[in-house]
């Protein structure tokens, strides 16, 4: 390895990563690509990151507003060193070899300097050109030069090249007259870039259902029929509306809403024969909302199947649909008619065959999922092939990786997926370039570095204040240079100043420069909003030597200049206030040290299944060790149940091939018949101990060396001595490691139900998959087969849905047919789940004769066996177009049983995380952190988390890995210091805060006789929750202190007494 | 009405949700009236039940504490705790025969701009139409500002704070987050404390 081969060009592997697409998809994979210490090239087509998920009012299941919970990330995307962002810019062409890459980008021009332009919007205010605004699906309009959405990364404002007046026609140029930064650039020009990257992840997301299909259904010709998209804008406060949901034929509340299911989807006519998986959830989300915005709005739901398979998201449906009491018709009404007093007609034919008609006020077509538009270019670009729906090709247990080695795929590109999906494969290929790349990790970062603070123990407060004009946002309104003068007279400030614009690039220099002429020790910056802008100033502290605790904003822009544009006198008299009380707390800021604890660079994977073994994998391809603890035996895990995926490979070979390669991995140990007995520790610092055989391989490839660095693995088992002889040893194992990936799996569920158990004819989905791949598969004559899904789910006896039983009975019932063609097969279904392409297998399934019945929960199939081991079943089932119930008896009766997870309880009370009441283990956030666990540096994935089929799994697993090892690969950690701190002196042992810590983040420890409470600053998040219990004030919080509220409380006191 | 008389308005609002929320009626040019003052703090959990109390001895006419809604607290359920403080606030108002409306604890998610803005136009017509501190209570406003700086003492004393303590630990049993059941817990768990302060019956007039 060290010797470089002769005649064959060395070359350096990159450590650089271009990611194609702005999405939450593309950010997420963009932020931890640059966790893991990889420089990203960000390429984004629209002028802003943040893609649908910007657009969307809420997200499901819980309702969330979307942005909000998407614009910390854009803003982290936007601030990172080491992430570049290109916007306006698109992918052209892929040459060289994975590890490195030359891509080739199309930059448009902007025509506005991102780096000069400050977000002012006067350049919109000014401009003539009214256009229609795409971020509102062009319900309002907007100007030529604009900015996509008010929370925009990068916080530029651009210009349409295709209608402003003064780049086609020379006619206007006002923008640049007005513009105060000076940010204006007529003369922009294309460019075309040569990226130097290791690796390609294309996240483009999805495209636009074509206006043909909507317009089947009336859109564009009545105008209360309405996309989903369109509602979504409609919902949302900074909408068209402002958050009304209007007819826009008349501005009425629509009374009756009818949302239509499908659109684009399930649906060959367009070619789109897959289902999209999101809709019938987001149908549901905006119904809810529908119903908050208007309580007596009454809402009918069309659906062809339910397919809320997500985890939770049953439940929540549920919820939904009694709370607000939907109407859900299992029809699809072919189109939507005018009647002549402005209802809308639907038609449709319900299951009994009856034809039914009403009106409605309002319409809603629930769009699915296409491919980009441009995902042909796409794919001619990178060199990818695509499947016949125009998604990027994948294969089932190579989920991530697109036709081209060194090319990745993820989001909704890969397949119609939700929100936490998309993150999932984000965090997934972020692992997976980072095994790919791990020679170039950390070689093309940079990391900000600043001098050595300043001591200031010693010093009396030296506060500056910078009073902002942010062009005429404030100076506009508010008084600014009264303001800079009364600031001038507070005590404690020896200099006061203002700035046109505070965060321009020019008076960061200047900050510095008077930070040190004028020996300041606190800063206050009286301008905009502290929650965008903070970062920055204090960035800029660090470089003139101060901490950055020493920092405290008035917010005069946001919360002043804009919501007071008319009362210029009370507004800045406000300023005044706020700088102030600013000034107050200012003055009592102390310098927080910025922790930085080690990190043991190992990890612990538990469970060895497919999830394990793929986590595990992905974590030591990264260069990492690896501890793999599995109980039982062998590795291998219950994927081994299966026979054959839907695309004809056999699961355990694939299995097999895995073991393989863990046992060869030189950084894999693996302990089998092992369980975690004890950890302790937080993250960076875990200890374990596993009780069990240690299978002691890493001498096999020679790594005597992995196992002597001090604060490794330390094992106590003995070693064996020749290869042929892994004597176990039954001891107990100790190991340091920074991080935990649970996946610990789940197993079948075990049936009562439907006479199991009473003859040989009966038997699960599982065992039908053992059977199937035997010498016999099928029992003798053979004639009818019936399938009954949901068995024992869906609020039989697991309240959940198990997501895959679907699509394995329509996978089992082609296996039957390909074996004997004219066995005919019944299911029995509720809901067919067949999601994403599994659709065609179900149309296939259709079209081979398969006959598929539905079911209601209150009319369940019945079944009648004899005796004897050997009898025939017959099932009984209403057959809702005969309106009578049918009897067929069945030579196998085949049960689809849910999945069950392996007890968590244990575990879960070991490492302090919660459990949902289905005994998933409940992740960090349901959308945005789909792997991450409450607890820092402990991950889920597989079944463990929640049912899902193989190659989520395996997204899954490589997602957990990826973020498990942003600890590992930065080897520190640095918790956010405004922790809290405890006053050993005052505190009396009480444990109030240990109780109320929602982090875990206070422990009662024993100081000799006496009980006191200890910070865990690694896990402390600064809520503060424990200073406000505290019942002997003994606990504050580091930068919102008790003593500098309550000057800000003081001298909030408007001095003179009135 | 700003002619005759300004009420002076105090906020407490937590980072993520209701400062957010702030900020987004700035970026849609939502107007209200100028009469808040807004202290960020990381999560309405922190609000100690002093600082309201402070707050009114320190010239607010109305104090507005703005957090997230229930269930979507940043954290996890510091505007639950935030709900125990304010409980103790409306009781030591009631006792003090201060009008309880000049304390709210409201929530608007960061999304909520417009929402944000509806409620800091209510509360403030809300407390121009109670007067400055003291009107309405018929009361002397510097005594009334002493009562309270005896009051917020009195928030920062040990045996109160334990009675919140043992509220909230209720709280987190019962899972019941109404606001009558926590101040039903405060009253019941600051009970004693109060009674030896103020003396006498609970509810005041």
């Amino acid at each position: 390895m060290n010797a470089p081969a002769p005649n064959i060009k060395s070359v350096v592997t990159s450590g650089a990563v271009m990611v194609v697409g702005g999405g939450v998809a593309g950010v997420q994979a963009a932020l931890d690509l640059s966790a893991l210490g990889y420089k990203v090239y960000l390429v984004e087509k629209s002028a802003a990151i943040g893609g649908i998920m910007a657009r969307l009012d809420k997200t499901f299941p819980t309702n969330d507003c979307s942005l909000c919970i998407l614009a910390p990330k854009l803003v982290e995307a936007g601030r990172d060193g080491n992430i570049e962002i290109l916007t306006k810019s698109e992918f052209l062409e892929l040459t060289g070899a994975p590890g490195h890459f030359t891509a080739r980008v199309r930059k448009e021009p902007r025509y506005i300097d991102e780096d000069v332009c400050t977000g002012c919007g006067q350049c919109t205010l000014y401009c003539l050109k009214e256009i229609g605004d795409d971020y509102n699906e062009d319900l309002r309009v907007t100007h030529a030069a604009h900015i996509d959405y008010a929370q925009a990364v990068p916080t530029s404002y651009h210009i349409d090249p295709k209608s402003c007046l003064q780049l086609n026609h020379q006619t206007c140029g006002l923008c640049a007259t007005v513009c105060k930064a000076g940010a204006i650039r007529f003369d922009d020009e294309q460019e075309i870039l040569e990226l130097s990257v290791g690796a390609v992840v294309l996240a483009p997301g999805f495209g636009r259902i074509s206006d043909d299909n909507f317009r089947q259904y009336g859109w564009g010709r009545f105008d209360d029929v309405l996309t989903a998209f369109e509602h979504e804008r409609l919902m949302c406060a900074s909408g068209p509306t402002g958050g009304e949901i209007v007819r826009i034929s008349d501005q009425e509340h629509p009374k009756k809403i009818a949302f239509l299911q499908c659109i684009g989807s399930r649906d060959a006519t367009c070619g789109n024969n897959y289902c999209s998986s999101v809709c019938c959830m987001y149908a549901i989300k905006q119904a809810t909302l529908a119903r908050e915005h208007d309580p007596d709005a009454e809402i009918t739901l069309f659906y062809m199947d339910v397919r809320t398979h997500g985890k939770g998201f049953d439940a929540a449906r549920e919820r939904a649909v009694a709370e607000n009491n939907f109407r859900v018709i299992y029809a699809r009404p072919p189109k939507v008619e005018d009647v002549f007093d402005g209802g809308l007609l639907l038609t449709w034919s319900d299951e009994s065959g009856q034809h039914n008609y009403e009106k409605f006020d309002m319409v809603i077509l629930s769009q699915g999922l296409e491919s980009p538009d441009d995902a042909e270019q796409l794919s001619q670009a990178a060199g990818i092939d695509l499947n016949p729906y125009r998604f990027a090709a994948t294969d089932n247990f190579t989920p991530l990786a697109t036709s081209r080695p060194g090319v990745y795929v993820i989001g909704a590109f890969q397949g119609p997926k939700d929100i936490p999906d998309s993150v999932t494969q984000a965090g997934g290929v972020a692992g997976l370039c980072a095994g790919l790349l791990a020679k170039g990790r950390d070689s093309e970062t940079v990391s900000a570095s600043f001098p050595v603070e300043r001591d200031i123990s010693d010093e009396e407060p030296r506060v500056g204040v910078f009073v902002c004009h942010c062009g005429i946002n404030i100076g506009g309104v508010v008084n600014v240079p009264s303001v800079r003068d009364y600031a001038a007279t507070l005590p404690n400030v020896v200099y006061a100043t203002d700035n046109l614009y505070s965060c321009s690039q020019d008076t960061q220099g200047q900050l510095v420069k008077i930070i040190k002429e004028q020996r300041l020790n606190r800063l206050v910056v009286s301008a905009c909003t502290p929650r965008t802008h903070e970062p920055l100033f204090q960035a800029t502290m660090r470089e003139a030597g101060l901490n950055r605790a020493l920092f405290e904003m008035a917010n005069i822009r946001d919360q002043c200049s804009w919501v007071h544009m008319h009362e210029k006198e009370a507004a800045t008299a406000k300023a005044k206030d706020l700088v102030r009380m600013a000034v107050a707390k200012a003055c009592l800021l102390t310098p927080l040290a910025e922790q930085q604890l080690p990190v043991t660079p190992s990890a612990l994977v538990l469970g060895g299944g497919l999830a394990g073994m793929t986590a595990a994998l992905t974590i030591a391809d990264q260069g990492f060790e690896c501890t793999l603890v599995e109980r039982e035996k062998e590795l291998g895990g219950r994927t081994t149940l299966l026979s054959r995926d839907r695309h004809g490979n056999d699961p355990r070979q694939v299995i097999k091939e895995l073991v393989r390669k863990i046992e060869n991995h030189p950084k894999i140990t693996v302990l089998t018949e092992a369980t975690l007995a004890n950890i302790s520790g937080y993250v960076g610092n875990f200890t374990s101990t596993v009780e069990g055989v240690q299978k002691s391989l890493e001498r096999l490839h020679g790594a005597e060396d992995a196992r002597q660095r001090p604060g490794d693995n330390t094992l106590v088992c003995e070693q064996a001595d020749n290869e042929a002889d892994l004597a176990p040893c039954n001891r107990s194992t100790v190991i340091n490691h920074g991080v935990v990936v649970i996946a610990t799996g789940g197993k079948p569920y075990q049936p009562t139900q439907y006479c199991y158990g009473e003859s040989n004819r009966i038997i699960t989905q599982v065992e039908l998959e053992a059977q199937l791949a035997a010498k016999k598969p099928l029992p003798a004559a053979c004639r009818s087969v019936v399938m009954i899904q949901c068995v024992g789910s869906r609020g039989d006896d697991l309240s959940y849905c198990s997501r895959v039983c679907c699509g394995q009975a329509v996978k089992n019932a082609l296996r039957i047919k390909e074996l004997a063609p004219d066995t005919q097969v019944t299911i029995l279904f509720r809901d067919m789940r067949t999601y994403g392409f599994m659709e065609d297998d179900y149309q296939r399934a259709r079209q081979l004769g398969v006959i598929f019945t539905r079911f209601t929960p209150t009319a369940p199939p019945r079944v009648k066996v004899g005796k004897g081991g050997k009898s025939k079943p017959t099932v009984t089932i209403f057959d809702p177009l005969l309106g009578e119930d049918v009897e067929r008896s069945a030579d196998l009766l085949v049960l689809a049983t849910g999945i069950i997870p392996e007890e968590p309880e244990q575990l879960a009370k070991l490492l302090k995380v919660p459990v949902t009441a289905d005994n998933f283990y409940l992740e960090a956030h349901v959308k945005l952190r789909p792997v991450d666990l409450a607890v820092d540096g402990v991950f889920v994935c597989g079944l463990a988390h929640a049912p899902k089929s193989i190659d989520e799994t395996i997204a899954q697993a490589q997602a957990a890995a990826g973020r498990a090892c942003q600890p590992l690969a930065r080897g520190t950690i640095a918790p956010e210091p405004i922790v809290s701190n405890i006053d050993p002196a005052k505190c009396i042992g009480c444990g109030a805060c240990e109780s109320f810590c929602p982090y875990k983040a206070i422990t009662i420890f024993k100081d000799g006789k006496l009980r006191k409470a200890r910070t865990i600053t690694a896990s402390c998040k600064g809520c503060g929750v424990c200073a406000a219990r505290c019942p002997t004030l003994a606990i504050d919080m580091g930068r919102f202190t008790y003593g500098g509220i309550m000057a800000q409380v003081r001298a909030f006191n408007p001095q003179g007494d009135e | 009405m700003t002619n005759e008389y300004y009420p002076h308005i105090l906020g407490f609002l937590c980072n993520w949700c209701c400062y957010t929320a702030a900020d987004s009626a700035g970026v849609g040019r939502y107007q209200y009236p100028p009469n808040l003052r807004v202290i960020r703090i990381m999560c309405t959990g922190r609000l100690d039940p002093s600082f309201p109390l402070e707050g009114l001895a320190n010239g607010a006419d109305g104090i507005f504490v703005g957090g997230c809604h229930p269930g979507e607290c940043h954290y996890q359920d510091g505007n639950y705790q935030a709900l125990v403080s304010a409980a103790l606030v409306h009781e030591m108002l009631d006792r003090l025969g201060i009008a309880r409306e000049r304390f709210l604890i409201e929530w608007a998610s960061a999304a909520e701009g417009p929402n944000f803005v509806k409620i800091i136009t209510g509360f403030t017509q809300r407390i121009a139409a109670l007067g400055p501190l003291g009107q309405t209570e018929g009361k002397d406003p510097q005594a009334v500002r002493r009562d309270l700086a005896e009051a917020a003492e009195a928030a920062r004393g040990r045996k109160i704070r334990t009675g919140l303590i043992n509220a909230s630990r209720e709280m987190m049993k019962g899972r019941d987050f109404s606001r009558p059941v926590i101040a039903g817990l405060v009253q019941d768990k600051c009970g004693k404390a109060l009674q030896e302060i103020y003396g006498g019956g609970s509810v005041g007039s």
